[in-house]
């Protein structure tokens, strides 16, 4: 880990060095201020994906705009554009105009998609993710809660806690949000009192335990006036905490320091002549690796030195958690897309049946007939089996069985795949313990979903399983593409479309794995 | 400790996963090449995502006739310097009736001149995927846009039917007739990209750089006059004026900014202590209400 810091600072004194490629005539007086980089165009330090999310009335899409005006670097235009506009009580601008994006969901008056905001303080850049707060696009929720590190919970200071805010905690713990707070929003509507809002608070906490967040916390806001949102208001003074801004400030940044086991999915093997070159391309989605450390392919379960790790800024000793490079092994192994290297002692899963839980994005229900591909890191692996078991009470936080599942729904479900898929519980790695249920024949995303138990053995063996062997393959149809660049992930499409293609018909198919090296 | 990664650290890594995942999933990308800053960085990102093998898919540009010449030069060299496979693409049907910025409407002229074209290319190459520069900083309704923008048949924008996006994965899986369009620059916002053309030093065309050049006040804006087909209207006259520009695009539809600002640290400077958005300066997006999300529709980028 400590070498980190030496590797990155390597890289920006190296690409310093180059000569200064400025189109306009310079002097040498105006060519050293280059040198002043850090004091022109300073680099944030760090990043936070927040989410928002609560009802439609609770003042959410005001509330950003609120920070958004307060808080920020907004253009001019963009501030007569809202000026222009119709005002709202108080004759404040509509800061919710900021964030409301489509024509269709303007005359609605609703928002229905995820919008994407950036702003920058001093430090750091603020990603802001706003999601529709219908119960009808809980979808939209939780495929927009899957991007954030921090989600703000909306709650009306007149209402308090409703069934929705504790739907949308369920959905944040479901894709793994790790930190929240709580806007008890409108207190000018509650005389700002204090004893509305530490019962709000308090009836948080009751529920919000038992979600694994590592922190959440309640603030009370007026959005419209902009009291507590970026300035600490007035009208509470028995509130001693952080306005909004400075709690967000306060948050640790998105990638930080490496966690968890090293994995690096393969997404394409690079190849040049200059040096013999082929690096496995890829972003490391856990811990880190070294020049020099052994890394497992844990399908082929072959293994190999890592020799370079290369990016056209030049090589680095180490690559950590978010970085995209190129691996360069000192063994040629038959390595393809879809591949997880990892460190021999902590390997993903060789997994055929998965345990899941999963939120229903299609407005086609589950379908136990239906041709299903699920979508990990970089693999693409036939469903030979979709079984879904429970569907989760959002209400009551309980499960009831069900072999039913439509749009909304969150699901609990077995998923029996064609061929071993490498592969990760989701709480252990992230990145390599979620998935996406894939149609196989319109392609769109059905659901999105994690990884609870990953399990190697073979589902139960069906008597009428037909299984697809290599040799079948490679006489007939891959009988062109044996010993090619890229193979093996050529040879492992086209498997996947017959038995995509058989299962339509009604059959179970596997698809027998790749040979096995290990001795 | 580990020294945090900064915030271009990160994007510039997520732009390339993009890249790869698009180049592994998709049977035949090209990357849209609009000579501005935008597509400056986007193939310095595709540049990186594939290095050290060449750049595995061509870059097009649809040529309206209407650039200003200094984008052309600029073009061609990096073709050069980089070794592109570009192909370069006009509508010449409506090049041929004389569809032009300034008789025309914009929303006609980008119809004809820019999104058919583009259409016309695609279907010509069979092209299945186009990386873009898009951001969603942009403008509203590009607010919402996904990384892997799916286009039904006939290239059309259906908002209410794009796929969810999750975590980090992204499914190319194409339904018949089903094309997309790839946003690699997605999260970068206007000052990132100069931020970023800073820090990896590229080369910009020179238009972004303030100069004296001969330029025309009409309607509010200064236009710069780069050929004589900018004809003048009466009261109108040609005025050497110190000026740059913060987006680039057909000269007559692209308004200049009066600067000093000379080389690449002052640009930058200026940009990130700029009032007004960017697309300010480009006058077909004034032309009605939710003027993008429309072109979108139609399949414009």
């Amino acid at each position: 880990m400590s070498a980190q810091p030496n590797t990155l600072q390597k890289s920006k004194a190296k690409a310093s060095k180059a000569p200064l490629k400025v189109v306009s005539d310079q002097t040498p007086a105006e060519a050293s201020q280059a040198a002043d980089l850090s004091k022109i165009a300073p680099e944030l330090s760090g990043m936070l994906r927040v989410l928002t999310c609560g009802s439609v009335d609770d003042g959410k899409s005001t509330l950003i705009g609120r920070l958004l005006w307060d808080a920020t670097d907004l253009y001019d235009d963009q501030r007569e554009t809202l000026q222009r506009g119709k005002t709202v009580d108080g004759g404040n601008p509509d800061f919710s105009l900021l964030m409301d994006g489509l024509v269709a969901e303007r005359e609605q008056g609703i928002t229905i998609d995820i919008a994407w905001r950036y702003f920058d303080t001093a430090t750091r850049r603020f990603v802001v993710i706003d999601s529709p707060g219908h119960e009808q696009y809980t979808r939209n929720m939780a495929s927009g809660a899957s991007h954030a590190d921090v989600a703000i919970l909306l709650v009306d200071a007149r209402h308090g806690i409703k069934t929705q805010t504790r739907r949308h905690a369920a959905i944040l713990d479901l894709v793994g949000v790790k930190r929240v707070i709580l806007i008890v929003n409108k207190m000018d509507l509650v005389d700002w009192s204090e004893s509305t809002f530490r019962k709000i608070e308090a009836d948080f906490e009751t529920f919000s335990w038992r979600f694994g967040f590592w922190e959440a916390k309640a603030i009370p806001t007026a959005a419209v006036s902009g009291d507590n949102v970026a300035r600490a208001s007035e009208n509470m003074p028995w509130y001693p905490g952080p306005t909004l801004l400075e709690h967000l400030e306060s948050l640790p940044s998105r990638v930080t320091e490496p966690t968890g086991p090293f994995r690096f999915p393969v997404q394409t093997v690079l190849r040049s002549s200059r040096n013999d070159f082929r690096g496995l391309a890829g972003t490391v989605s856990g811990g880190s690796v070294r020049v020099g450390e052994t890394v497992v392919d844990a399908l082929s379960k072959r293994s190999a030195k890592v020799l370079r790790i290369a990016t056209m800024n030049g090589d680095l000793e180490q690559a950590s958690q978010g970085q995209a490079v190129a691996i360069q092994l000192d063994a040629d192994i038959d390595v393809a897309r879809g591949a997880v290297l990892s460190k021999a002692d902590v390997r993903p899963v060789v997994a055929r049946v998965l345990e899941t839980r999963m939120v229903w994005l299609s407005e086609t229900p589950y379908d136990p007939r239906g041709s299903y591909l699920l979508r990990t890191a970089t693999d693409l692996t036939p469903v030979s089996n979709l079984k879904i078991r429970a569907l989760l009470d959002l209400d009551t936080l309980e499960t009831h069985p069900s072999d039913a599942c439509s749009a909304n729904d969150i699901a609990i479900g077995d998923i029996a795949l064609g061929r071993p898929a490498a592969i990760d519980t989701f709480g252990e790695a992230p990145e390599t313990g979620s998935f996406m249920l894939v149609d196989a024949i319109t392609g769109a995303s059905i659901a999105g979903g994690v990884v609870t138990t990953a399990k190697s053995e073979a589902a139960a063996a069906d008597e009428n399983t037909f299984v697809l062997t290599r040799a079948m393959l490679e006489r007939g149809l891959n009988s062109d593409i044996r010993d090619k660049p890229q193979s093996e992930a050529e040879f492992r499409r086209r498997a996947n479309e017959v038995a995509l293609i058989l299962r339509a018909a009604g059959i179970n198919v596997e698809i027998e794995s790749a040979p096995d090296y290990s001795i | 400790m580990t020294q945090p990664i900064s915030h271009l650290d990160l994007l510039e890594a997520e732009s390339i996963h993009i890249f790869r995942e698009a180049a592994a999933q998709f049977r035949k990308p090209v990357l849209l090449y609009s000579i501005g800053k935008d597509s400056t960085v986007l193939l310095h990102l595709a540049r990186k995502a594939f290095w050290p093998a060449k750049l595995p898919f061509p870059v097009l540009h649809i040529d309206t006739g209407w650039k200003f010449r200094d984008m052309i030069t600029f073009r061609d060299k990096t073709a050069r310097d980089f070794g592109l496979d570009l192909i370069v693409h006009t509508n010449e049907d409506g090049a041929a009736k004389g569809i032009n910025p300034i008789d025309y409407a914009p929303s006609v002229y980008t119809d004809v001149m820019k999104t058919v074209p583009l259409k016309q290319a695609l279907d010509k190459y069979a092209f299945d995927a186009a990386f873009g520069g898009a951001r969603r900083d942009e403008e509203a309704s590009r607010a919402k846009e996904r990384v892997f923008s799916f286009r039904a048949e006939g290239h059309r924008w259906d908002p209410r039917r794009q796929r969810p996006e999750m975590w980090r994965l992204l499914n190319g899986r194409l339904g018949a007739g089903e094309t997309v369009r790839v946003f690699p620059l997605s999260n970068w916002t206007e000052r990132d990209v100069w931020r970023y053309i800073l820090r990896e030093k590229l080369d910009v065309v020179p238009l972004y750089f303030a100069a004296e050049r001969p330029t025309v006040l009409r309607n509010g804006q200064i236009l710069m006059r780069d050929d004589d087909r900018l004809t003048l209207k009466p009261g109108e006259e040609v005025v050497n004026r110190r000026v740059r520009f913060r987006t680039l695009g057909c000269y007559p539809l692209t308004a200049a900014v009066e600067s000093d600002a000379a080389d690449i640290e002052s640009v930058v400077a200026e940009t990130l202590g700029a009032r007004t958005s960017e697309r300010q300066g480009r006058l077909i997006d004034h032309d009605q209400a939710g003027a993008m999300e429309k072109k979108k529709q139609e399949g414009y980028f």
